[in-house]
């Protein structure tokens, strides 16, 4: 049964010479996995988590096509694929894009992965499994037009895909991460995001994985002078999704958008957690998480925005509504804010509830029947989430919701 | 030609009854108004009519050719030919009118087309219409979007909700004249509760009912109306 400890470490002895892999491991193996008395992990069902049932993936599986990956592809000018957390296939070659694969040990916010991720249990075990790391490059100055897709497969076991994005000074670039498989699996992304000088990325982290995985991401993105991160998290899949998806505004009029879009039914768990540290002056951040919890499923939106003394003029706003489509559904939103600058305009608001009961009273007055008046209703609610991804995206996104919705029982409270 | 009759209506919102053994019956092609002071119940009855959750029908019967209306959702109220406009129509963020109107039961083929020759009817541009269902219109251009619903939709009965209140003349006009004519085009039965005689006068109004205290106190003609505008309410609610 020792099977994740087992093939952890004959993964670790293939690896002999990296030291801080194994500096991770005996972090990870001194700290154990978190508890729910831990307050950060305190919605994720750990009782039910058997880390050893696992086996860390030593190679990839095969890679298959599925009727999503191929809808995302068509409209994306690269497709890259990764299986297991290991790159299968780089993809076509685009101008001003090079896609590697590097033994990198180092945090793009500057020193070591293990110094950078020494308190989370999930990344240290990234820090001494991934196979390596998926690197991106977009050049100085380029302007990439048709998204770049990345299709993350998982197909067996424990997989520890690790990335890092660099946009190079006043690059452009759109990327589509794209997660499924992962049946009866552990899947444990690490990713960073390092935007030079008045570069943009329009990013997409869109989570597909069976319903019997559990996902533990982390994505940081690094942002200098004038950088833009549009940052989209769809999470439809996974028995227990979570996303950690934090944003450092190191230089001035760095702006951040992040949406988190999230769909939850049977026993599902989604927990968003959102840290936006706010360095320097004139910098933005507008969080918008918007979901929807029906059956028995559940989920939490904790956001943190912290604001350095120095960082005059910033702009730091989060929204969260939640729809609760079932009485047993449940719902938290903890919003914080942890302020050292007077000079800052900063604004939360969340909500949580039932389907308005008037707005669908209004449309079954017209002659809608109650179903398709919550479906309505439940797609007007994530209109703004959809509208604010790329268009093809958008559609595929749409119908994945849809589709999942009709298989929703909507339940009044 | 179709036939609404309402008989002793009973309607209680919270612990309060509203209405109070309310009668009413009018035919396909008729133009009723029904006018009375504020907390008369005339808003209730709209309503009521419509199933909305917050009112609780106690007593009495809604049947719409021979069908009684009560014991049927408010969706099959609507399938069976009884819409209602709304004096404060709902927003419904992220939905688009032409969505509300297929999944209503508008052809899928034809509805645009018809959105289209429905707004132009009643002055409205067709680009609101592209907008989600009631954000951000002004309250004239809700109006005219509740009146695109009913052209598209084309029930046997509409009741509408005070759908005059806040209208300049111009948009008081169009409305009326639409209504006036599908009384004609399909025969609908227009059920008007209004404050003000001059939606009745565009309308030209068959029958006017005035309400008092949860129940019809008096119909007439015209006149009515005319009467209600030199006596006010006060006679009627004494002569009840």
């Amino acid at each position: 049964m020792e099977n994740f400890t087992t093939s952890a470490t004959s993964f670790l002895l293939e690896h002999a010479k990296n030291v801080v892999r194994h500096d991770a491991w005996s972090a990870f193996v001194e700290s154990g996995l978190p508890l729910t008395s831990d307050e950060v992990w305190r919605y994720a069902p750990l009782g039910n988590f058997a880390l050893e049932r696992y086996q860390v993936a030593q190679a990839p599986g095969g890679v298959t096509n599925s009727p999503l990956v191929d809808a995302l592809a068509a409209g994306s000018g690269r497709v890259v694929r990764v299986v297991d957390g290991f790159l299968v296939d780089a993809g076509r070659d685009t101008d001003g894009v090079e896609v590697s694969v590097e033994e990198s040990v180092d945090s793009l916010a500057g020193g070591s992965l293990l110094e950078h991720y020494e308190r989370d249990s999930f990344a240290l075990l990234n820090c001494a499994l991934a196979p390596s790391t998926l690197v991106v490059r977009v050049a100085p100055g380029a302007h990439v037009t048709a998204p770049i897709l990345i299709v993350y497969s998982a197909t067996s076991g424990a997989s520890f895909p690790r990335t890092h994005v660099i946009l190079g000074r006043g690059a452009q670039a759109t990327i589509i991460e794209y997660f499924e498989g992962g049946r009866d699996g552990l899947v444990v992304p690490l990713e960073e995001y390092q935007l030079d000088d008045n570069a943009s990325l329009q990013l997409v982290n869109y989570q597909r994985l069976d319903a019997t995985a559990w996902h533990v991401a982390r994505t940081t993105g690094f942002l200098a002078r004038d950088a833009r991160l549009v940052q989209g998290v769809v999470g439809l899949g996974s028995h227990y999704d979570r996303s950690r998806n934090d944003a450092e505004l190191r230089g001035a009029n760095a702006s951040n958008e992040l949406r988190t879009t999230f769909l939850g039914a049977g026993d599902q768990v989604h927990d968003f957690r959102t840290h936006q540290l706010h360095l320097a002056p004139r910098t933005t951040s507008t969080l918008l998480s918007k979901g929807a919890v029906a059956d028995s499923s559940r989920s939490v939106y904790t956001g943190l925005i912290e604001i350095e003394k120095g960082a005059k003029r910033t702009d730091a706003r989060q929204t969260n509504h939640n729809l609760l489509l079932s009485p047993a559904a449940h719902a938290d939103s903890v919003p914080n804010l942890d302020i050292r600058e007077n000079d800052v305009m900063c604004a939360h608001a969340s909500s949580v509830g039932p389907l308005d009961e008037l707005q669908r009273w209004y449309l079954e007055s017209r002659g809608v029947s109650r179903a398709d008046a919550e479906r309505l209703l439940i797609q007007g609610f994530f209109y703004e989430m959809l509208t604010a991804l790329p268009s093809d995206l958008a559609q595929v996104v749409e119908a994945d919701v849809t589709d999942t919705l009709s298989r929703v029982a909507v339940v009044a409270p | 030609m179709s036939e609404l009759v309402i008989e002793n209506l009973h309607v209680s919102v919270g612990d309060k009854e509203v209405l109070r053994g309310f009668n009413l019956a009018m035919r396909g092609g008729e133009v009723h108004a029904i006018m009375g002071p504020n907390g008369s119940g005339k808003s209730t009855l709209a309503h009521a009519l419509s199933a909305h959750p917050g009112y609780r029908v106690t007593e009495g019967s809604v049947r719409l050719d021979g069908e009684e209306l009560l014991t049927l959702s408010a969706t099959e109220r609507a399938r069976r030919g009884l819409l209602l406009a709304l004096q404060q129509p709902f927003e419904i963020p992220g939905v688009r009118p032409v969505d509300l109107l297929i999944a209503a039961g508008a052809d899928r083929d034809e509805v645009a087309t018809r959105m289209n020759e429905e707004a132009d009817r009643v002055g409205l541009s067709a680009k609101v219409l592209e907008r989600f269902v009631n954000v951000d219109l002004s309250g004239g251009e809700r109006k005219r979007a509740e009146m695109v619903q009913l052209g598209v939709l084309r029930p046997k009965f509409a009741v509408l909700d005070e759908i005059d209140s806040g209208l300049d003349v111009d948009a008081l006009g169009a409305v009326a004249r639409r209504l006036s004519a599908a009384t004609s085009e399909w025969n609908c039965g227009v059920l008007a509760i209004t404050h003000f005689r001059r939606l009745l006068v565009e309308l030209a109004a068959d029958v006017i009912h005035v309400v008092s205290e949860g129940r019809v106190v008096a119909t007439g003609g015209p006149e009515l109306a005319e009467e209600l505008e030199r006596s006010g309410y006060e006679p009627f609610r004494v002569a009840h």
